[in-house]
């Protein structure tokens, strides 16, 4: 079975500025993965390619052995680093919207996730903390039955004591079948949920390698090592 | 999935929209009773106060509801589509030509009810300060030097229906003219919004220097002294409205549709 992602000579320029350089990668289904890098890495311009936010300079990504499209959409469930939703809808309205255009939405699985949050569901999205709007907005990424869950660094918003239970939002709902592609800098929180990690630094891989292999053979955690790959 | 964008996009814009609208009624309402008013009262110094800050009022409401609605349509098109709100819509598993109608077919749509609701408006205005008969004999006249406006010269159930068509694609091509300025504007990395602009302008000029042309080589052609009356003639012909308006829905529904899937670049 081909890769769930493919990424060959991924390049994406602003002008002078090489954001990605060259990217390959490949991601294979049914692990979690960490796209680890500090700011400006260009983990987030890979996550928008991915996703047909972005089109790359040059090179080519494949979702399920397709470019992105209306196909790669239909399997990709992606958490932005920011609030999508229009801020006077309710949450409710939000759930219908999501089981309208996604056939794999689980409405009884959003309900739950729902109010194990003690979010209400009549709620507005603008009467919601910054916190909760992303709690929401996870809810609505992990109700899917995706091939590939796309996080964007889905616990720098919120407080310490909820990353536990996002952490554990993700790995208890997602599809087993698929992928979780997570980006964030904080390693610490998230390294005992990765199957393997990618570090990316000034737009290169510069390391793709599996969770328990690294603290095999550095002796170290993946966040040791993450600080000292990307020491300044 | 073109029905559901649709739903979500009336969903959207409805309540702002409906609240325009009717604050543009009431206007007209509280207007209508002033004339009433105005109608018995003695004090004429009064009455010609009253009748200016009536006629102001009512002016700039229907002014600040027709461009509000206006900028609305186009700041909602943009954030929903280039802003935040556009990781979720172009995250959708639709197709770019149903997001691209669906938002054009909405705004289209909240445009004629301002138009609809302006015209019931000076209707029911000239209602009040005429008598029945002189009304009717009016309202006819106003609805016969519309129709001719939109460009049927000759009144009869196929023009009046072709100009209405002509006078739809014209408006939905300015509001794909404005879509596609938006959508140009996000090629520049910087200065989105201001590139938007100037493509406005750029295209607006250009649309003016064909209209010249084409009304020159037309009256060229014609082997006739081009006078004023002439120049209102050809312009305001259902034929050439709907064939500019179709042509340039054309040029305007390609250039979204190829920035948005070929070129979308979200920051």
């Amino acid at each position: 079975m081909a890769p769930v992602v493919q990424c060959m000579g991924l390049t994406k320029t602003y002008g002078r500025k090489i954001a990605l350089n060259q990217i390959c990668l490949n991601l294979e289904r049914g692990r979690i993965i960490g796209l680890l890098g500090p700011n400006g890495s260009g983990k987030t311009t890979l996550i928008k390619i991915i996703n047909g936010l972005l089109r790359p300079t040059a090179g080519e990504v494949l979702i399920n052995g397709q470019r992105p499209g209306m196909e790669s959409k239909l399997r990709i469930s992606y958490l932005p680093e920011r609030t999508y939703f229009q801020p006077a809808m309710k949450v409710i309205e939000l759930l219908a919207y999501f089981q309208d255009f996604y056939p794999d939405f689980r409405m009884d699985r959003a309900y739950d996730m729902l109010a194990r949050l003690q979010i209400p569901p009549q709620e507005r999205m603008k009467n919601l903390s910054k916190g909760t709007k992303e709690k929401v907005q996870l809810i609505m990424v992990m109700s899917r039955d995706a091939d590939l869950y796309i996080l964007d660094e889905p616990i720098a918003g919120v407080d310490p004591a909820a990353r536990d239970y996002i952490l554990h939002t993700i790995v208890s709902n997602y599809n087993r079948s698929g992928s979780i592609l997570l980006s964030t800098h904080l390693i610490s929180d998230v390294e005992n949920i990765l199957d393997e990690v990618v570090f990316i630094k000034y737009g290169s891989i510069v390391l793709q390698a599996g969770a328990e292999q690294i603290r095999q053979n550095e002796h170290k955690s993946v966040d040791q090592f993450f600080r000292e790959v990307f020491a300044c | 999935m073109l029905g559901k964008l649709m739903k979500y996009e009336w969903k959207a814009t409805w309540k702002l929209l409906v609240s325009a609208n009717t604050f543009m009624l009431v206007m007209t309402m509280l207007a209508w009773c002033m004339i009433k008013m105005l109608e018995h009262s003695q004090n004429l110094e009064m009455l010609g106060f009253m009748v200016v800050l009536l006629v102001a009022t009512y002016v700039g409401s229907i002014f600040a509801v027709c461009v509000g609605t206006t900028i609305y349509l186009i700041h909602r098109f943009y954030t929903s589509t280039y802003g935040d709100q556009g990781y979720l819509l172009h995250t959708l598993p639709v197709d770019t030509h149903h997001i691209i109608v669906a938002k054009g077919l909405v705004s289209a749509a909240w445009e004629l009810i301002n138009i609809v609701v302006v015209y019931v408006s000076v209707l029911v205005l000239f209602m009040a300060v005429s008598d029945f008969d002189l009304f009717y004999d009016n309202a006819a006249e106003i609805m016969r030097d519309t129709i001719r406006m939109l460009g049927a010269d000759k009144i009869t159930a196929f023009t009046v229906i072709m100009a209405l068509i002509a006078y739809v694609f014209s408006l939905f091509s300015e509001i794909l003219k404005v879509g596609a300025c938006i959508s140009l504007g996000q090629l520049s990395a910087n200065h989105k919004l201001m590139l938007s602009f100037a493509w406005y302008i750029g295209i607006y000029v250009v649309e003016q220097i064909i209209q010249t042309v084409y009304f020159a080589i037309v009256l060229a052609f014609q082997k006739r002294i081009p006078d004023a009356t002439r120049f209102y003639y050809l312009d305001s012909q259902w034929e050439t409205t709907l064939i500019a308006g179709i042509i340039s829905c054309v040029i305007f529904y390609l250039l979204t549709w190829y920035v948005m899937s070929r070129k979308l670049n979200l920051e």
